[in-house]
């Protein structure tokens, strides 16, 4: 680990918050799209994440060997993949709708406003704790300055 | 004499640098708040510390060039260790056992420490400037 690890952590702490933060908008914004380019409604999206640099043969081997941890390589978050959720289409009576189907129903989109609204508020607030992370960070950092001043 | 000047020092060195690595460590934890199956780092060095300095065997030597193993030379090998804790005390579905709260109130009381041993560390070697001053200024 370098000297600026802890803030390489944060920071892909943060683009992933803010990626997922993307994600949940793209959402909000087609809760309402029964026209995608499959022809089908739109189907809602979740990112997953993954520990960045974590259980590869050559780090532990390389942290065994060496015993010295600070030259480890600097850990955080990346996306992993998105995903498509597999819900069922909600269907709602509307045979004036262009969309609808023999029987007049109209599939929508499997968004969940709640849901969304909820897991933004979720990563909002981890945005905001990688924030805080990268102050503390700072702080000490600046502290060490002052050693022996 | 000299020799026993800065032995507080280092230990006060490998306390900043443990609380260094602490300070990394809570920002991965934080990082990886919402990583489905993480399990959260934590940082041991006090209780490394501890164990290093009440079971060390005294040793005595005849000649300058013996291995000694005082306490300086031993806290001078003890090191922090990271290790992954698998406890899990939240009903977290993902499988990640990163408590936000705790971190946050870990990373505040690290800070404090971290800044505790800056000023400590600049005390201490003020003493030293004091000294070699013969007290002037």
């Amino acid at each position: 680990m370098g000297y600026f690890s802890a803030l390489d952590a944060s920071a892909s702490g943060l683009s992933a918050q803010r990626f997922r933060m993307d994600i949940i908008s793209q959402n909000i914004a087609n809760a309402n799209t029964t026209r995608t380019q499959n022809g089908m409604p739109y189907r809602r999206k979740v990112v997953v994440f993954e520990e960045r640099n974590s259980g590869s043969f050559s780090d532990y081997l390389n942290a065994a060997a060496s015993k010295n941890y600070m030259s480890k390589a600097p850990g955080g978050v990346r996306v992993a993949k998105i995903l498509e959720d597999n819900a069922p289409f909600k269907r709602v009576y509307d045979p004036g709708n262009p969309d609808a189907d023999a029987d007049g129903y109209v599939s929508l989109p499997n968004v969940d406003i709640v849901t969304e609204m909820v897991n933004m508020i979720s990563a909002s607030r981890a945005y905001e704790a990688n924030v805080t992370s990268i102050n503390a960070t700072k702080a000490i950092a600046m502290k060490a300055l002052e050693i022996g001043r | 004499m000299l020799n026993g000047i800065f032995r507080q020092n280092t230990l006060l060195e490998k306390s900043l640098d443990a609380s260094w690595v602490r300070n990394e460590v809570i920002s991965e934890n934080l990082a990886n708040v919402d990583t489905p199956g993480y399990k959260r780092k934590v940082v041991e060095f006090e209780s490394l510390l501890k164990d290093a300095l009440e079971n060390r065997l005294d040793m005595k030597t005849s000649h300058s060039r013996h291995i000694r193993n005082d306490a300086a030379s031993v806290i001078n090998s003890t090191g922090s260790r990271i290790k992954r804790e698998n406890k899990d005390f939240n009903l977290r579905l993902d499988g990640n056992n990163v408590d936000i709260d705790n971190e946050m109130s870990t990373l505040a009381k690290n800070t404090i420490k971290y800044n505790t041993l800056v000023q400590s560390l600049n005390l201490s070697m003020r003493r030293i400037k004091m000294s070699v001053n013969e007290g002037r200024k």
